[in-house]
């Protein structure tokens, strides 16, 4: 008898010739499809979630553009003239803009790649080679092998 | 009792233009059945399956406009093999024979052939709109013909179709003539666009309003298609990668601010997600809003352009927006009719789901919503009953808890009171879907108060076969009913068989049903079709013996006038 139960493992589709019939027990056990919520080893179903094929493929799709690389990069990033810093996962962006995005609502404050000026704060990097360069010059690609920390210089001051 | 001459009587029934209503006249006597019959012009079959063409031209011999349906609806996850059946040549070919007026013609889930276009391009003269929906079957070289041969073409609308593309040269095939086009829509297509004759057409398409565009059509094409039609109302953007320095890019923004008659927004089927902004100056006019397939597009992309899309009437979008981006979308959105919110992430437990709390924000900022379809991770009972309260007016509520069987997350109970809480409030609701942990009190909750209800979906839900009983008992208007993975069987599919009568049709799969009660129904009820849809072998399942008691993987019953249907596969066996 398969009892169904949230943390349970993948177990066959619903064909079962073990499910119990109904008037063994008040408590629902018709189901012995379930889904662990974690584990990445879920197989996915084609008839579940009841979505249309166009969209289930255009979501496969996506996954595989965005899982290509099941990694994450986490770096420091810095706020010129602030002590503590923050963790930041790069891999978890798609490109420069959502970076800045998410680092201007990590920070509270607009934060802009280019050049110094003296009303906005600009994000600069370290790289390999343990040089400071300007965010955005490079392909995102290439900029996530390189970057080694961030850092969000201050507004220039005269 | 008819005190007026035909001719008067029919003029009156032209106001009258509902199927139902059409349908409730014909009903009054001889007479208003005779002159309701050669008036009609608009005719929708639910069922391809529950009549045939033949009593269809008996009956209505001055059809202009047909609508069918063919495959049941769990069609569309995958669950009725390919072959099935719904077959629009048959039809096609009677009509073509009978040598009628035919301007109009809409398929949902059938089964469409380029031989099928192909007739139906030659044979109606003043044939003027193709609708097909969720069919498959047909080559663009089908659409080639349509384009070619239907000299007054008003609307080519394909939707979600699987179609062969050939890559061939479809949209060359309209003429140069062809100037009425309203009706464009090649978004489902996969293979390359001809750019050149796409433009060329659109130019010449002085009436065309609604254009939507499939993957191949690059950005830059978008701008120049957008600058020779700012008379669009409805657009399907297909890439829409740039850089938004670019000329193009410039281009398309110029572009976009003429188009001030624009209302409905869809595709996106490649997005670089900077580029929305572009969008932003036309929002205000905005009633639907389509970014459905959009996956690329962030969150935070997607809720800075419905912040300005004050008039949206029609939203449907993936949860990527978030709990939060449903907030800004109650607080912005006050004309909200329809929300339709899908998952974004197949798998894993994503924390860019929706949950209640989003639900529940829509539900109290958005007054006219009457049509809800919600993917989400989970679901409590607290919040449905809120729901229930703030928007009693639902017409349309499906909720789709992404783990079946789930409870409710913070009492662990089953969804039953929330679920009965929508149905009691909800006076108006025609269509409902149900899920997470369910008993059989829920179905008797929709027993006792889903009096206007004609389509419920069930999944992973019930305890016995009582759950079913209060359904076919209580739900008098039910149309359609689908059920699957749950346990009701013999006793529940046999108490009212005459119920399938005043229904369109039943679907139960992977549930208790046996083949002997699926015999004894088709027995009691020589008026309706059983379809078992076996995939693994049906003459092992008659060898097997065990007297009939072996479980029936998939039922499909459905009332019909015509008798057994000629045309099932081998896996099919009508009983």
């Amino acid at each position: 008898m398969e009892f169904s139960n949230s943390c349970s493992s993948f177990s066959s589709s619903s064909l079962d010739s073990t499910k119990p019939s109904p008037s063994e027990s008040s408590v629902n056990l018709s189901l012995s499809l379930t889904f662990p919520s974690t584990s990445p080893q879920r197989e996915a179903r084609q008839d579940w979630p009841p979505i249309k094929s166009r969209l289930r493929d255009t979501l496969k799709g996506r996954r595989l553009l965005r899982r290509r690389d099941d990694t994450s990069l986490f770096v420091k990033v810095y706020m010129e003239g602030v002590p503590i810093g923050r963790k930041l996962d790069l891999c978890a962006f798609s490109g420069y803009e959502s970076l800045l995005e998410n680092l201007s609502h990590m920070f509270d404050t607009p934060i802009i790649c280019g050049k110094r000026d003296r009303k906005h704060h600009v994000l600069t990097y370290e790289d390999k080679d343990g040089d400071w360069m300007m965010v955005g010059d490079i392909p995102w690609d290439m900029f996530l092998e390189t970057v080694r920390r961030l850092k969000i210089t201050r507004p220039e001051r005269y | 009792m008819n005190y007026f001459p035909d001719e008067v009587v029919e003029h009156v029934f032209d106001f009258v233009t509902s199927h139902k209503d059409r349908n409730a006249i014909s009903l009054v006597c001889k007479s208003w059945y005779k002159i309701e019959r050669y008036s009609r012009q608009k005719v929708f079959i639910g069922n391809c399956y529950a009549t045939n063409p033949e009593r269809l031209l008996r009956r209505f011999p001055c059809l202009k406009s047909l609508t069918l349906k063919g495959k049941p609806h769990f069609a569309d996850f995958n669950l009725v093999p390919h072959e099935w059946g719904g077959f629009v040549l048959p039809w096609i070919e009677a009509l073509a024979r009978s040598r009628v007026g035919l301007e109009e013609l809409r398929l949902k889930r059938m089964v469409v052939t380029d031989e099928s276009l192909e007739l139906l391009s030659r044979s109606f003269v003043n044939f003027k709109s193709l609708v097909l929906v969720s069919c498959e079957g047909f080559t663009t070289d089908g659409l080639a013909s349509i384009a070619a041969n239907c000299r007054h073409l008003r609307d080519l609308d394909l939707q979600e179709n699987e179609i062969d593309d050939h890559r061939g040269q479809w949209l060359s095939c309209f003429p140069d003539t062809c100037t009425t086009l309203v009706t464009l829509n090649f978004a489902c297509l996969e293979g390359e666009t001809n750019l050149v004759a796409l433009e060329r057409l659109v130019a010449r398409s002085p009436n065309l309003k609604s254009l939507k565009l499939n993957r191949a059509v690059p950005l830059d094409a978008l701008a120049r298609l957008m600058s020779c039609a700012p008379q669009m109302v409805d657009l399907g953007v297909g890439s829409y990668e740039n850089d938004p320095e670019s000329e193009s890019y410039l281009k398309l923004q110029a572009a976009i601010k003429k188009c001030t008659s624009l209302r409905s927004l869809s595709g996106f089927l490649e997005a670089a997600p900077h580029c929305l902004s572009a969008f932003h100056p036309i929002c205000h006019n905005l009633t639907s809003l389509n970014l459905s397939y959009a996956a690329e597009i962030h969150g935070s992309h997607l809720i800075k352009l419905i912040q300005h899309c004050k008039k949206l009437q029609r939203l449907w979008i993936l949860d990527s927006i978030g709990d939060k981006g449903l907030e800004v979308v109650a607080s912005t959105c006050k004309e909200l009719q329809e929300l339709r919110v899908f998952p974004s992430d197949l798998l894993g437990g994503g924390n860019t789901a929706v949950t209640e709390e989003g639900l529940v924000a829509i539900s109290g900022g958005c007054p006219k919503l009457h049509s809800i379809l919600y993917f989400c991770q989970q679901m409590t009972n607290a919040a449905l009953v809120t729901v229930a309260k703030n928007c009693p007016n639902f017409i349309r509520f499906r909720l789709c808890i992404l783990e079946p069987n789930k409870p409710d997350h913070v009492t662990s109970q089953p969804l039953d009171e929330g679920f009965g809480a929508i149905v009691k409030a909800c006076k108006s609701l025609r269509r409902l879907s149900l899920s997470g942990l369910l008993t059989d009190q829920v179905f008797l909750y929709i027993g006792m108060y889903a009096n206007q209800l004609e389509m419920l979906s069930i999944a992973f839900a019930g305890d016995t076969d009582k759950g079913m009983l209060y359904v076919l008992n209580g739900c008098k208007k039910m149309k359609k009913l689908e059920i699957r993975d749950s346990p009701f069987g013999d006793t529940a599919l046999l108490a009212d068989v005459s119920k399938y009568e005043t229904m369109r049709s039943l679907w139960m799969s992977s549930c208790e049903v046996t083949l002997s009660g699926c015999k004894r129904l088709a027995e009691k009820a020589p008026w309706l079709n059983v379809e078992i849809i076996n995939e693994t072998d049906n003459n092992r399942m008659e060898e097997n013996g065990h007297e009939g008691r072996q479980k029936v993987d998939k039922l499909y019953l459905y009332r019909t006038v015509v008798g057994t249907r000629m045309d099932a596969p081998p896996f099919v066996w009508i009983l």
